[in-house]
Parts: C-alpha cells; structure tokens; sequence
C-alpha cells in the first residue's frame, strides 16, 4: 500500500510542475509572429521549442485528465447502475482497453525512443536540438497512463473489497 | 473483415451510452479488438499495429494541435474576469427597454464566448452560471431560458475562431489530402483559414435570424423589461478589449496575418496579463486555473490519441476502402450523398460531442465523401450547422440535455421543443440555404463548383495535348 501511495504522490508531483508548462508554451508561440514578422530570426526556433513543451505538458496532460475522472462520457444510462456495476465496468474498461494499449505503445516504441535518445535526435527541417524529447514524450505518455490505470485499478478493488 | 470495422463502429456507438465509461475507453477497447481479430486472421500483419506510436509522435509534433492548450487556457481565463457580467449589462443598456433585451444579449454572449470555451458543454457551464440567474429574474420561462443557453451555446460550433473550427480544419485537411491523392485532382487543400472565412456568412446569418427571433418571440409569460445594472467601468473596459480582441483575432487569422495558434497565444497572454493585473491570480488560483487547463487539455487530447488508434486499426482492417467503394459506387447526385452522410453525423451527433465526432467519424467519412464532393469548404461548413442542428434537436439534442443536466430543474419536453422550434427553424433554413446555395461559404471568391465534373482518361490525355505547345507547321 506504501508504494501505491508513493507512486499515486509521484504522479500528482509530476502533474503539479508540468502544469506550469502551459505558460512557455503560450509565451514561445506568441513571440513566433514577431521574431518572424519583425526580427526575421529565431521564429523557427520558438516553434521548435514550443513544439517540445507541448508534447511534454500532452503527455502529462493525459494522466492529469483521467486523475480528475473528467473524461468525457455520457451517463443517460449508467447513472441507474448501483455503484458496483460502475466500479466492475471501470475495472473492465482499465483492464481491457487502457492496459493493453499503454503496454502496446511502451513496447513498439521502446526502440524508435531509445535511438532517438542515444543520438539526441534533432528537429528534421531545422536542426535544431530537442526533437528526441517528442518521440520520448510519447512513451512518457503510455508510461503515465500505465501506472495510473494501476492506482485506479488498485482503488477500485480496495473500494470493491470495503 | 472489412465489414468488422463497421461492427466495431457499431459497437462504440452501443458501448458508450449502455457503459457510460469514457468514449476514449470504448475506442481503446474497440481497436484492442479489432486489431486482435486482425491478426488472429492474419487481415492485419502484426508488423503494421507499429504504426501505432508513429501516429502519435505526429499529434504532438502536430502545429496546429498547439493551438488546444491555449483555446482551454483562453476559456479558464475569461470565466475568471467579469466579462460575461460586462458584455451582459452592456448589451441590456444598448437596448434600454426592450423586452428582447436580456434574450438577445445572452445570443450575443454565446457568440462571442462560444468560440473561446472549447466545447458546447464548457459553454453551457459558462452561459447557466452567467445568464441563467439574469433570465429567470427578467421573467422567462424556464423553457424559454433552456433554450435560449442552449441555442446560444451552439454558436461556438460555427462561429469562427473557435476551437471546434481549427479541430474540424485540421481533420477535414487529413481526409482531403487523402481524397484528392485518391481522385488525382489539382486542387488545394483545404486548410483552416478556408474554414474560417466559409463559416463566417452562414454563422453571421444564423445569429442574425436567432436576434430576430428573440425580438419577435415573447414565449407564453412575457418576460419583463430587464434594468441593467452597472458593469463598472474596469469590468466595462475589460469587455471591450475582449470584444476588439475576439474581432482582431477572427480577422487576422482569416485574412492569413497570423496563424491560428499565433493569436490563441495572443489571447491566451493577453487574458493572463489582464487577469494578473485585475489580482484574480493569486498564488492558489493561478494553480487552479493551470490545473483545470491541463485537465480539459488532456480530455480533449485522450480522446484524439484513442480515435487515432481506433481509426488506424479501423483502416487496417480495410473498412475504410469498404466504405470508400460504397460512398463511391453509391447511385446519387454527389449533393444527395453529402446529404446522406451528414444525416448520419447528425444522428451520431445525439450522443456524441462534437469533437467525437471531428475525431472519429471525420477521418472515417470524409475521405471517400471529398473523392466524389470537390468543394471541400461547402462539406465541412454543412458538416458544421448539420451538428448544431442536431445538437438542438428535441427531445434527446446533446445541447438540451446538457443544459437540463447543468440547470438541474425539471422542464416540460413539449414547452422546450416549443420554444426551441423557431431556432432550429432558422438553423434549418441556414442549412437549406447553404445546400442550395455552396456560394455562401466562397463568399467573394471565384466561383468553385460544388459537384465534380468527372474526365475518363480519353478527355484527360486530350486535355494534356491542348495545354502542350503545337508543333509549329512545317
């Protein structure tokens, strides 16, 4: 239970500071249009680097969205379910869908982000640094997701079991 | 197994109401079927699923998708600032003694929150807890007072520069790439501006007949003459700006001065500093406001990452080339097919929002539809007012029912559809016009014509000869 709740702490850790990452993201996409229109420089590399926040704050955003349980969904039925006919279809849900999928996405791109990372792979059109961080962010994705489905799993049973 | 992908789409549409799990689960589990299937029957090469992550690395490398976060952010923002309060007031004092007066200023505030808050639903929210209170004390019914925020919140689906507008625009951009690689036409391909400047007419004339509609519909218990309060003149300011704001914002995106994920930053900034400096960021809140961001933006990007896997299996599985060869050997007038798919979207539009619908059917339909409908503007503009008209469809519209389930109040459904009728009227005749009439949406562009004038080969070659150079005569 200690480490469930070390690993449900991390996620929201991670969470809090990613957040703040909406603020470069919308800094560096606005001074896009200057730096292209005005100084007709660096406007690329605004792109590029507002292009690395975003797939990181993404594939944070993603466990931050299923931790709030704020998916979208439509209830005109289930809201006459008892709650352990909601609990045991939840359950389901992680264990069929969300499960396999981050442990697809973790295993067929383990590869492709691992070399990515060896050669500190570069933006293709401009050279620029941190194209790597994107094809990371992915597997940071399916990798979040898999240990939250986890701490929600392990939730719902414990509140099955209760 | 072509035909399985059908069934899995069946099965989605089933799932999702009879399970209320998240749509993005359901999508998830449909292609964990799918694919399983695939293979097992050797349809699908295992080595192809490895697409998979390939597809996601380009959703987040994808320009226009930044433009997401900062749309949520823009939309957590303005409901920190009083300007709903203010454009609210500031619309009852430009018609002093109107009985219309509080109807056609929460059209107006739909109008010009809408294309900020993202979904139809983060609208509904917004409108109920500005509008409802300012409604029900002028004297409307609550039938008049659920359809009015339901109508209202629909403007945010077709008037430019909302977010469904750049969502649609990026996915009607994927499939018309794909239809005109298919047809071999010399076309351009779509892209948001185009989208942009194609809804703005019929936008303009659906909000135009709804205003007229609040003037001329008094409802069964005439509401009384609202007196607007004083918004102050800080709140006052605030509106103002954001009203020039919006209007810069929809003219520089549709004229090409900047993209649209330049003036999402733009308003996303502008909003920040505003709020900053007006002390509505404190510590605690400005945490807040970047949790609920990163929140929306991660629903609204779950659910792309799941329609994403969901069509790539769905395309594995060949259901997209069952559907291609159906919509492209179908015996009807390319308007009657456009007609026949957008029904469809209609319908699914009864249980689904609209970028479910953006996510997942536009990849799957729109392709085979853009191979035999050239115009590629006129289909998504008629995409567009076909969801709102059957978001306010009663008794089961998704508006509707949202309202009733943000409102939580009891409502007769024969008074509702009452009072909804001569909005969705208008919104008909909006469409019917833009049907008949695929000009509106090229408003002061050269004419494009709106079925496809098909070459066979013969004519192609002939075509070729004439634009080469003749052999001088010897």
């Amino acid at each position: 239970m200690n480490a469930l709740r070390s690993l449900d702490l991390a996620l929201s850790r991670a969470i809090g500071a990613a957040q703040w990452l909406a603020l470069p993201i919308a800094a560096l996409l606005l001074l896009q249009w200057p730096l292209r229109e005005v100084v007709a420089r660096f406007s690329r590399e605004a792109n590029d680097f507002g292009q690395v926040a975003f797939a990181l704050y993404v594939s944070i955003a993603l466990t931050s969205a299923m931790r709030a349980g704020a998916h979208l969904h439509t209830d005109v039925l289930s809201h006459r379910y008892s709650p352990r006919l909601r609990r045991a279809l939840a359950i389901l849900g992680i264990l069929l869908a969300l499960i396999p999928w981050s442990v697809f996405v973790l295993v067929a791109h383990f590869d492709s982000a691992r070399r990515s990372l060896g050669l500190l792979e570069s933006f293709p059109d401009t050279s620029n640094p941190g194209y790597f961080v994107i094809k990371l962010a992915a597997w940071l994705m399916a990798m979040l997701l898999l240990l939250q489905s986890l701490v929600e799993l392990m939730r719902l049973l414990r509140a099955d079991n209760q | 197994m072509s035909v399985f992908g059908l069934a899995l789409l069946l099965l989605v549409a089933v799932l999702v109401p009879l399970t209320g799990l998240p749509s993005f689960l359901i999508l998830l589990f449909a292609a964990a079927v799918g694919a399983v299937a695939g293979v097992l029957s050797d349809t699908i090469p295992a080595a192809l699923l490895a697409a998979l992550p390939i597809r996601i690395v380009n959703l987040l490398e994808n320009d226009l998708l930044q433009a997401l976060p900062l749309y949520v952010l823009m939309g957590a923002l303005m409901n920190r600032l009083p300007i709903a309060d203010a454009i609210f007031q500031t619309s009852l004092r430009m018609m002093p003694g109107r009985v219309a007066a509080p109807a056609v200023a929460a059209m107006g505030m739909g109008a010009l929150l809408g294309p900020m808050n993202g979904s139809v639903g983060a609208s509904i929210v917004a409108l109920s807890r500005s509008v409802a209170s300012r409604l029900r004390s002028s004297g409307m019914s609550p039938p008049g007072i659920h359809a009015l925020i339901a109508v209202a919140s629909t403007f945010g689906i077709v008037v430019p520069p909302s977010l469904v507008l750049i969502l649609l625009g990026d996915a009607m951009m994927g499939a018309h790439t794909i239809a005109l690689n298919v047809s071999h036409r010399p076309d351009q391909v779509i892209n948001t501006q185009d989208l942009f400047r194609g809804a703005l007419l019929p936008a303009a004339l659906f909000l135009l007949g709804c205003i007229v509609v609040a003037f001329l519909d008094r409802g069964p218990s005439p509401p009384t003459v609202a007196r607007p309060s004083s918004p102050g003149r800080g709140a006052a300011l605030i509106a103002l700006i954001y009203v020039a704001f919006v209007i810069g914002l929809l003219v520089g995106v549709a004229s090409g001065r900047f993209y649209a994920v330049e003036g999402a930053a733009a308003g996303a900034f502008m909003l920040f500093v505003t709020c900053a400096a007006s002390g509505r960021l404190s510590n605690g809140a400005l945490r807040e406001l970047l949790r609920e961001t990163m929140t929306t933006t991660g629903v609204l990007f779950m659910l792309l990452v799941a329609a994403t896997t969901f069509t790539l299996v769905f395309r594995l599985l060949g259901s997209d080339r069952l559907l291609d060869e159906w919509i492209s050997n179908a015996p009807f007038d390319p308007r009657l097919l456009t007609a026949i798919v957008l029904l469809a979207i209609a319908l699914a539009g009864l249980a689904l929002d609209a970028f479910e619908i953006i996510f997942v059917l536009v990849p799957i339909l729109m392709p085979p539809l853009l191979t035999r409908v050239p115009d590629a503007t006129w289909v998504a503009v008629m995409l567009l007012l076909a969801l709102q008209a059957s978001f306010l469809l009663p008794p089961v519209g998704y508006a509707l029912l949202m309202v009733r389930g943000v409102l939580r109040e009891h409502v007769d459904s024969v008074a509702l559809a009452r009072r909804v009728a001569p909005f969705l009227f208008v919104q008909l005749l909006v469409l019917v016009l833009v049907f008949g009439f695929p000009r509106l949406v090229h408003f002061g562009k050269p004419e494009v014509s709106a079925t496809p004038v098909p070459m066979t080969d013969e004519e192609v070659r002939r075509k070729m000869q004439d634009m080469l150079p003749r052999a001088a005569p010897n």
